[in-house]
């Protein structure tokens, strides 16, 4: 392993997670700088890396003082005119408010989340896996992110909002262009020759954000004319305390439903996959004894921590770790970092599928923790006991291709080998 | 010590039951405390279900 100096990591160089190496540069800071100030650059602001779980924890817990609404991602431009697709929505969704506001919305949405409302959709979420499993169950060979991984969420996530199938590969794509901004795979928008460029990022994420918004208007359209048995129609009649959700209200929602649903979810299943080809030994135990498997995708998402970092603005000035934070200064909480921060788990760069106690930090904790945290789980489960009993032999068949970017931990290609069913 | 359960913070995911067993059920997505006073020799494993619990939502007070 290369060592970096702290004063030498920049982990909005999002080629570092492109290459798989950010697992250093994190060990580096959580030893040498858990509190670690980025001067940011010409454009962007700067902002604090926070490394060590109990200052992810801390910051997590106090809304008063780290606030969501200036935006979850670590960039922020110099120039508040500067437009900033990573910004779309800041004080107005779901994830980029504080309380009360934040209180009181959550209130009003949580229900279809509930555990209980989890719990009656397995058999739902194992008849779309075994549909999406049909459909390379005769190839021997696939595309596991496309063909598999990426279908299961997209299904359940619009499904759930009555988005009809023909929609559903939009959904995907604009999904990927506004949280996949940075990769060239994405930036269809731009001329092939400025593919890989900041501005290409952005005019692709731009894109991506305007053409969600107008697709979930016309939904919204659609459903105010006529109810329909799904969740955009019961956001357009639910009410909270005499009040209704506005129009802007549920918009947001249903945008940060499709991207936070499904590109997240996919992560976990390719990566819990791959961890488990790369960790034979754990496989074989797991495929010996299903029952381990809840406990299993708790370490898988440890291990992959499919959302890389969320961000906060100090509305104080404080401390964390003793480093003084300034009020109106970003702090970047860094999942993958935390989930193997020693000080919270033994050996953690073990992967262990029986971990006990596993508390990690996949899903965010407190005010703003996961809300489709028991859906994620649910679906991890549901396909790893469908996919292990039809293709117990599947396995790798090439290297990984991850994307660029530094919030989301994605897997891009995952090409894979198994023994078709006859 | 007397503990509560937020209840309009508390989404049922049940860690604390876990942690606890003997001080939290959860029905209906709901947690309730089972016993008032909690007794003290309880308190590490309250402590851990107040750290756990996603939402925030258990408080520990004295008396
Ligand atoms: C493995 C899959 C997933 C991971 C790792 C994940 C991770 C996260 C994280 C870390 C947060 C916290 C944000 C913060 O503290 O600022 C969050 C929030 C959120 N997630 Fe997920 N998520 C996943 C799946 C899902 C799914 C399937 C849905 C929807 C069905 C969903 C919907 C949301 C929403 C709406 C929020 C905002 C909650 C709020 O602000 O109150 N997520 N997620
Ligand atoms: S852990 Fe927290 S949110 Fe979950 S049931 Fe217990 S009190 Fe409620």
């Amino acid at each position: 392993m290369t060592q970096l100096s702290p004063v030498d990591i920049d982990l909005s160089d999002d080629s570092i997670f492109e290459r798989g190496e950010a697992h250093a540069a994190f060990a580096t800071l959580r030893r040498e700088a858990p509190v670690h100030w980025n001067p940011g650059g010409e454009r962007m602001k700067g902002w604090w890396d926070i490394t060590r779980f109990e200052d992810v924890l801390f910051v997590s817990r106090h809304p008063e003082i780290f606030s969501s609404e200036r935006g979850i991602t670590m960039f922020e431009p110099r120039d508040p005119n500067e437009v900033n697709p990573a910004g779309a929505g800041n004080g107005i969704m779901l994830i980029t408010m504080d309380p009360p506001k934040h209180v009181k919305l959550r209130r009003l949405v949580n229900k279809g989340f509930t555990p209980r409302a989890v719990n009656a959709m397995e058999g739902h979420i194992r008849q779309i896996t075994n549909q999406v499993l049909d459909d390379i169950a005769k190839k021997g060979s696939c595309d596991f992110v496309l063909d598999v991984a990426c279908q299961l969420p997209l299904a359940v996530i619009c499904g759930m909002m009555g988005l009809q199938k023909k929609d559903w590969p939009l959904m995907f794509e604009l999904t990927n262009k506004v949280l996949g901004s940075g990769d060239p795979e994405y930036q269809t928008d731009v001329p092939e020759d400025q593919r890989g460029t900041p501005d290409a990022a952005r005019i692709t994420g731009q894109m991506g954000v305007m053409q969600m918004f107008g697709f979930m208007s016309q939904q919204l359209e659609d459903r105010k004319a006529n109810r329909r048995d799904d969740l955009i129609s019961l956001l357009v009649d639910s009410e909270f305390e005499g009040d209704k959700l506005s129009d802007t209200d549920i918009l947001w929602f249903c945008f940060l439903l499709i991207l936070a649903g499904n590109e997240t979810t996919r992560n976990g299943i390719s990566g819990g996959l791959l961890a488990l080809c790369e960790h034979p030994e754990e496989r074989a135990r797991l495929q010996a004894d299903m029952s381990l498997l809840p406990s299993a995708v708790e370490e898988m998402l440890r291990w992959a921590s499919p959302v890389t970092h969320m961000a906060r603005v100090a509305l104080e000035d404080t401390e964390i770790r003793g480093q003084k934070i300034a009020k109106g200064e970003r702090v970047v909480m860094w999942y993958p970092s935390v989930n193997r921060d020693d000080a919270a788990f033994q050996e953690p760069n073990r992967f262990d599928i029986t971990r006990s106690p596993n508390d990690h930090l996949a899903f965010g904790i407190g005010e703003h923790f996961c809300l489709g945290a028991g859906f994620a789980r649910l679906e991890l489960r549901v396909m790893f006991e469908e996919l292990f009993r039809r293709f117990p032999d599947i396995r790798l068949d090439g290297p990984p291709e991850r994307l660029r970017s530094s919030f989301i931990g994605g897997i891009k290609h995952l090409p894979v080998a198994f023994t078709p069913e006859r | 010590m007397k503990v509560t359960v937020n209840q309009d913070a508390c989404e049922g995911h049940a860690k604390c039951q876990a942690a606890a067993p003997e001080v939290f059920e959860v029905r209906d997505d709901l947690s309730t405390v089972l016993r008032d006073p909690v007794p003290e020799s309880l308190r590490p494993q309250v402590e851990r279900a107040v750290r756990l619990c996603p939402r925030q939502a258990i408080t520990i007070s004295e008396g």
